[in-house]
């Protein structure tokens, strides 16, 4: 058939829909979630217990409140410069806690990779590891406070821990994109394991290696915040809570989150930055 | 005494492909060897088996006087600086520059640390640039690997194999992904080096023209068996015709079709 005679048969509209997309089991699945999800919701809405809270009230409220946070911030509890010290102190602990995980990590991934390892070694470490990220990072903390204590310590090994699970599988799946061929060439070459994988392996993946470890970074900085919070590890987060459940001191709560706001924005720009300079050379 | 020998040489990779079987072949120093057969027939195991990237199931390889199936690790890894290897998809370190590529070559000699650091003498230095300007690619020496043409990729690879300071040359299609041209400076090249430096080239080929231009002695392998070794002047069509089997006849249209576009 020509060109011309298959384009017109597209011409003509026609009453019945085509399907494009398969319709099979899973798609039903999926739609069916969807449905109840959609139904669900709309019977939350009907059921609201809103005698005590007017919805309007609770909205303006809860706008008042920002508005006091972020246009009315004050030191109270602490000076500018201590509420500096104690950023520093947070974002010590996720240097701290990503520093030493991309340490280990790039060990374990070297193993965990199929192409550098067994089949054996590199399965178990990715099954075990699949299990630490599993279980969320704070849980990790409060479980290693069991054995030493809520505080530093505790935040120290879990938030570990935690980036471990996370840049093991990072580090290994791009270790594993290397194209096989340039492992067989130097294999072939007399080239051992070690040199392969300083001269090969990770100049390849020098881009996602810190690409991984700088977003690693950034979510261990959240966690920081947040276990200066829940669990006594120090810093700004521990401002966080004082000021929101102790002194209930809205103002200083918003000082607090243009620090934490300030600091994550230039993280940001930090590692845009690197970025973009890895790309280029 | 020939260079390379093997004997009664098998490879099965499981029951029911038995990918070599019974090869005999003896090799002098300085040969330039094309091996041809069709797709699936054996040439890609065959090279891998003669310096143990694939371990053979059966026979004797002997390389420089030393039974190569028999040695320890160390101590092929020693051998092994003395066979440069050359691909169809050349495998650079996309990321790395040119001349690094180049010095990969040497990693061999040298201990775990000095290599995996990437310490490299000046003598290595000057002969990687030596290298690099014999196969014309001075002015590429400190670009980015992957941003070479296809061809100039190829001589990156050949580079980072002569720098082992060779015996031999085990090329697995160093032509099939190239153009006609890219691919006439490939096999130029290949010839000048084992007509000029003496080492000994064996080359994984499927186009029948080029390797009997090229060749001074053609192995034809089909099916996991040698079917032909001899000149590439002795050759008759009938032995090509059972070489390549049913796949002849798309072969010599291809061929035919080479030639429309040359002339
Ligand atoms: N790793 C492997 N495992 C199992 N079979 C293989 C493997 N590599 C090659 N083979 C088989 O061995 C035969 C020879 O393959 P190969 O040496 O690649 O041939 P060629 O290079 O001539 O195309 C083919 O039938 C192929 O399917
Ligand atoms: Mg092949």
């Amino acid at each position: 058939m020509d060109f011309e005679n298959i384009m017109k048969r597209i011409a003509p509209p026609s009453n019945r829909p085509v399907r494009v997309k398969p319709m099979n089991q899973s798609a039903i699945v999926i739609r069916l979630t969807l449905l109840s999800l959609v139904i669900l919701t709309i019977i939350g809405f009907f059921t609201y217990d809103d005698t005590d809270v007017g919805m309007l009230e609770g909205i303006t409220a809860t706008f008042t409140n920002f508005k006091v946070m972020f246009t009315e911030p004050h030191f109270n509890h602490f000076t500018f410069m201590e509420g500096l010290y104690q950023v520093l102190v947070t974002i010590s602990l996720a240097l701290l806690t990503t520093v030493i995980g991309a340490v280990i990590s790039l060990m374990l991934g070297l193993l965990a990779a199929k192409n550098l390892s067994t089949p054996k070694i590199s399965n178990s470490i990715k099954n075990f590891v699949a299990v630490v990220r599993a279980v969320p990072t704070v849980l990790w903390v409060l479980i290693f406070a069991i054995a030493a204590g809520l505080g530093s310590v505790a935040a120290v090994i879990g938030m570990t821990f935690h980036s471990v699970g996370y840049l093991i599988k990072a580090y290994s799946e791009s270790f594993e994109e290397l194209d096989d061929g340039v492992i067989e060439v130097l294999k072939a070459s007399g080239a051992n394991w070690w040199q392969i994988v300083w001269q090969a392996v990770i100049p390849s993946s020098m881009t996602y290696i810190i690409s991984w470890t700088f977003l690693r970074f950034e979510i261990n900085f959240s966690v920081a915040v947040a276990m200066g919070a829940a669990a006594g590890a120090g810093g700004i987060g521990y401002d966080l809570f004082m000021a929101s459940s102790f002194y209930l001191d809205l103002r200083e709560l918003g000082t607090i989150t243009f620090y934490i706001l300030v600091f994550a924005i230039l993280l940001e720009i930090v590692a845009i930055r690197i970025k973009r300079h890895i790309n280029i050379t | 005494m020939a260079l390379l020998e093997l004997f009664n040489l098998s490879k099965r990779y499981d029951q029911h492909t038995i990918a070599l079987s019974d090869i005999n072949i003896s090799v002098n120093k300085g040969e330039f060897i094309a091996v041809i057969g069709p797709s699936g027939a054996g040439k890609s195991t065959l090279l891998r088996c003669i310096n143990r990237m694939i371990e053979p199931t059966n026979g004797e390889v002997t390389f420089d006087g030393v039974d190569l199936l028999h040695v320890k690790r160390k101590e092929l890894r020693r051998l092994r600086t003395k066979i440069g290897m050359i691909f169809q998809h050349y495998h650079l370190v996309n990321r790395l520059t040119v001349i690094e590529n180049v010095l990969h070559g040497r990693l061999g000699y040298k201990s775990s640390v000095v290599g995996a650091l990437g310490i490299y003498t000046k003598k290595e230095k000057e002969q990687a640039i030596q290298l690099l300007r014999m196969l014309g690619l001075a002015d590429q020496m400190y670009k980015r690997s992957d941003k070479l043409s296809g061809g100039q990729k190829q001589r990156v690879g050949i580079a980072r194999a002569l720098i082992q300071d060779p015996k031999m040359l085990l090329c697995d299609e160093p032509i099939a992904s190239l153009d006609p041209n890219a691919s006439k400076i490939i096999m130029d090249y290949l010839q000048k080096i084992s007509q000029s430096l003496g080492i000994t080239v064996i080359v994984n080929l499927h186009q029948v023209d080029v390797a009997l231009q090229y060749s001074d002695r053609i192995i034809g392998v089909s099916q996991g068996q040698i079917v032909y070794d001899g000149t590439p002047t002795d050759i008759t069509q009938e032995q090509i015709h059972q070489i390549y089997g049913s796949d002849f006849d798309d072969l010599m249209v291809e061929m035919n079709k080479e030639k429309h576009y040359a002339g």
